[in-house]
């Protein structure tokens, strides 16, 4: 296994970093990422000391992704982030938004009551820290894992492994049910396991690391499972694959993630894989509509290109114009604390900005929580690619 | 004509030691350094303060000398001390018989020695090799030779020492056998001076054959070289000493953001000979390697040399066979009253070496006051009040180490440029943490001529960028604050970038090299430099 020095050596100091990074532009409140991650990482090193502006890092990863030096300048903020809370209480406002797998638990027994309750409480939540005008997702009526339970599904011999994350699981499960329904419009069967839990990302954001590392060993065990059979593992949502491939990696220490990694996906660039390969289903129905499309940041730090583009652009008819603005501002769960959401909302503008020039009245990302803060900023409806091409196919047969 | 009772030749540790010494027993003292304060050998080391370990085998009297030292200058230095401890730890190619040995002769010294296993060893210090066979955890220290230097000097100040740097000695004045002036030469100016004395102190390290020569007496300093490799980051939050008998690249020591490794050991002809060399470095990383063994995968800083000023009455000991012992010599046995050389010795007996000759020069003054230096701190303590204060005026990490480099006086200057204007809070040097406050008070201070005097106050170059965005900052400051050294803007910046490129030169690979080709795209692609001073035909 390859060591993962997450020293502070390979940085130039060069600032492009600072160039990229979009709450620094939004903000001052923020010493930027070169000095927060790795110039301050030698600082870190000898002699204990609180960098304020720490917390202002969104982990949105436009530093790591422009550095030149391959530097994982907002893992190192991260680490950063968890050392500081080793010794210190965390707010309630932090372990509620951290803890949406658990939340979500909690309200799974009745749904409409938790939503009714939310709406309610946006009150007491700003109380605590959550902004009372950030777009926080509901619950759905039903859990992802319900509804494929009650799917029957036609076998075939090549199957996929799903890996659900918690926003397609508990508030947006229709994106799960489209994207069965695409693997299956592919001879595909898809294989969801249970014992998947959260990836950690809105854990390890707010500095509950080592929670993070315990999801982290339960899910890396499972992966290993799957992709040593030889199954592919897909994500639809880019937050969850980021960290399953590549952050576990820069985080712990924890062997085979590289091994596994080299079989997860996207899905969207799962199809294109296959589409390569002359075995994507291409019976796509003509869908004469208009989107604009958002790539999320966690997909661009993943370095695919845009396989949702891409792929969309094989539909018949279908016009997508990538917006191309930058991050959306979300970044998970920070821009639904109230300090930050400001913040959040000035690092969007220049993207609703062009959604709202492009007169179209519907963006389609991968991203869950890109999704939200676009219809909240923008005004406007969203999609995941695959609901598209779900619509596709079955427009191909009407 | 200035006039004073003694002159102490060498703004190294060893003299600033001994003025600090003189004038809290009252007497009248300048200190006269050729370039600026510790810019030979106290600042061009590995920054130890030895607990001794490395000397008891050998030599067991510099053993106990050390750890006597070390255990005053922990306490009374503990504004440029770090008290990191150390490890001796053993690896898998050093001689096992060696070990029981030194567990013996450390013990006979009094310097305690506390096995660990490797094990724990190695939870302590993850980047440690887990090849090494054993581990002794021992009172070793980091020490910052320019703190050390300049807390020295500020006592030294408070008692009424009086510092000339930049001022070389080119004659000692006798009459009738006995010292009644020197003669220097201000190098900056050229101009040369007398200095009316009754006793002068040369304690010029490596060049104090030299300045004995120019009395007509010979005294066999022998300048021994030794080589060491600034790393970027604190690849060990300990000090780390090789078990086995003293040899090159056995010592890794934390400092601060860095971490330094050394010596080499060779015998030069010229106490200046401290350009270090690509072959020096790779010698020391393949014998560094056994301490940690992903040692090429750290990031190197620069290489930096010095020069060792081995005494021996024997012509002919040279290296590590020469004793680190320190020797007075009273010239008046040469026929010349009135003047001392100090010779040999290490860092951390400084302070015995000039307690022992300052009680040589008073015994001729007949001042009869006691030596106190190992009594008195070399800086007050920051009072918590003013730390509270220098937080809320100092980036995150930045007030600790301000407050240890300015002290408390030197603080609340810092502070009040911030307090009017603060803007100048910001970072001038970001890799290093410096306000540009703190520059341009240190910058301002009657020692400063040049960038690199500012540097050496205020480790402003010293971090990952070895000076590629700072230079221009510094430069700018010193411009925009009308310094009357600052005149020269083109002059500013090539004493500087080549300052740096010395230490860089020898490491030109990897990411070094990417920062180094960054930064001659800013200076030269950019700002053009070099075209500049062609252009204007300096």
């Amino acid at each position: 296994m390859k060591k993962h020095h997450n020293n502070p050596d390979s940085c130039t100091a060069c600032t492009v970093c600072i160039a990229n990074c979009p709450v620094t532009a939004a903000t001052r409140k923020f010493r930027g990422p070169k000095m927060v991650g790795p110039t301050l990482e030698r600082m870190r090193l000898s002699q204990d000391d609180i960098e304020p502006s720490l917390e202002y890092c969104s982990n949105c990863k436009n530093c790591d992704m422009s550095c030149p030096s391959g530097v994982p300048i907002s893992t190192l903020n991260m680490l950063a982030r968890a050392k500081y809370f080793k010794n210190r209480k965390r707010s309630l406002r932090d372990w509620i938004l951290s803890h949406g797998e658990k939340m979500a638990k909690l309200s799974a027994a009745t749904p409409g009551m938790a939503n009714f309750g939310m709406k309610m409480s946006r009150g007491i939540l700003k109380k605590i820290g959550i902004s009372d005008k950030a777009p926080l997702p509901a619950y759905a009526s039903k859990s992802f894992i319900k509804l494929f339970k009650n799917l029957k599904q036609t076998s075939y011999p090549d199957k996929v492994v799903f890996y659900p994350g918690c926003f397609i699981n508990y508030n947006d499960p229709q994106v799960g049910m489209d994207f069965v329904a695409v693997m299956q419009a592919n001879k595909l069967e898809v294989i969801v396991e249970e014992g998947f839990v959260c990836c950690g990302s809105p854990l390890v954001v707010n500095g509950f690391l080592d929670e993070a590392e315990e999801n982290a060993k339960q899910n890396v065990q499972i992966l290993k499972k799957w992709t040593d059979k030889g199954y592919p593992v897909i994500t639809c949502c880019t937050s969850c694959g980021l960290m399953l491939k590549q952050e576990y990696q820069e985080l712990f220490h924890i062997e085979g993630v590289a091994e596994y990694a080299k079989q997860l996906y996207d899905a969207d660039e799962f199809l294109l894989d296959l589409h390569d390969q002359g075995r994507l289903n291409t019976n796509f129905g003509t869908l004469n509509e208009k989107y604009m499309y958002h790539a999320p940041c966690h997909l661009r730090a993943q370095g695919m290109g845009l396989p949702g583009v891409e792929l969309l652009a094989l539909i018949p008819g279908l016009d997508v114009q990538d917006a191309d603005a930058g991050c959306c501002g979300i970044s998970g769960n920070y821009g639904f604390k109230d300090d930050k959401y400001d913040i959040s909302m000035e690092i969007g503008s220049g993207l609703f900005k062009a959604i709202k020039d492009s007169g179209r009245d519907t963006v389609v990302s991968e991203c869950g929580t890109c999704r939200l803060q676009i219809g909240h900023g923008a005004n406007v409806k969203t999609l995941h690619p695959l609901t598209l091409v779900r619509k596709s196919y079955e427009a191909y047969h009407k | 004509m200035q006039k004073t009772t003694v002159v102490v030749i060498g703004g190294g540790a060893t003299g600033v030691g001994i003025l600090r010494d003189l004038c809290m027993r009252g007497v009248d003292a300048i200190l006269l350094e050729q370039q600026d304060l510790a810019y030979g050998t106290s600042s061009r080391y590995h920054g130890l303060l030895h607990s001794g370990g490395r000397y008891a085998v050998k030599d067991a009297e510099a053993g106990k000398e050390c750890i006597e030292e070390n255990t005053i200058l922990r306490k009374i230095g503990r504004h440029c001390v770090e008290q990191t401890e150390g490890f001796f730890a053993r690896t898998h190619l050093d001689d096992e018989a060696f070990e029981g040995k030194w567990v013996e002769a450390c013990a006979k010294v009094g310097i305690p020695t506390i096995p660990i296993s490797v094990e724990e060893a190695l939870r302590l210090e993850p980047n440690l090799s887990p090849k090494i066979k054993s581990v002794y955890r021992v009172p070793d220290a980091a020490i910052d030779g320019f703190r050390m230097v300049w807390q020295n000097v500020a006592s030294a100040r408070k008692y009424g020492g009086r510092v000339l740097t930049y001022t070389t000695v080119i004659g000692i004045e006798q009459s009738n056998n006995q010292v009644v002036g020197i003669k220097v030469r201000n190098t900056l100016t050229g101009e040369v001076s007398d200095i009316a004395c009754d006793f002068i102190v040369s304690a010029a390290g490596s060049w104090a054959g030299e300045i004995a020569a120019l009395a007509g007496i010979n005294v066999n300093v022998q300048p021994d070289r030794g080589t060491l490799i600034a790393f970027n980051h604190r690849i060990t939050s300990r000090i780390v000493n090789r078990l086995r008998p003293a040899s090159d690249g056995d010592i890794f020591v934390p400092h601060g953001s860095i971490t330094i490794l050394g010596t080499t050991s060779a015998s030069v002809n010229k106490p200046d000979d401290t350009v270090p060399n690509a072959k020096e470095v790779v010698e020391l990383l393949n014998i560094g390697e056994a301490l940690f063994e992903d040692i090429r995968s750290y990031r190197m800083l620069r290489a930096f040399a010095g020069t060792r000023p081995l005494y021996s009455a024997d012509p002919n000991a040279t290296g590590r066979g020469a004793s680190r012992g320190f020797v007075t010599l009273d010239h008046a046995h040469d026929g010349l009253k009135g003047f001392v050389s100090v010779v040999g010795g290490k860092f951390t007996t400084y302070r015995l070496m000039a307690e022992k000759v300052t009680d040589l020069v008073c015994g001729y003054l007949n001042v009869k006051t006691p030596c106190r230096t190992a009594v008195e701190n070399l800086v007050e303590d920051t009072s918590p009040a003013l730390m509270a204060k220098a937080r809320l005026y100092f980036p995150a990490y930045g007030a600790e180490l301000a407050a240890s480099r300015l002290g408390s006086e030197g603080l609340e200057k810092v502070i009040a440029r911030i307090q009017e204007k603060p803007e100048k809070r910001q970072l001038l040097c970001e890799c290093e943490n410096v306000t540009m406050a703190e520059v341009e008070e240190a910058a301002a201070d009657s020692t400063s001529y040049m960038i690199s005097d500012v540097r050496r106050k205020t480790r402003m170059g010293m971090g990952t960028c070895q000076g590629a965005f700072c230079t221009f900052r510094s430069v700018g400051a010193v411009d925009a604050n009308g310094l009357s050294w600052g005149k020269d803007t083109n002059v500013l910046f090539k004493e500087f970038l080549q300052g740096r490129w010395k230490g860089i030169r020898p490491i030109l690979w990897g990411n070094v090299m990417r920062e180094m080709e960054l930064t001659r795209g800013i200076y030269e692609g950019t700002l053009n430099i070099n075209g500049a001073i062609d252009n204007e035909g300096i």
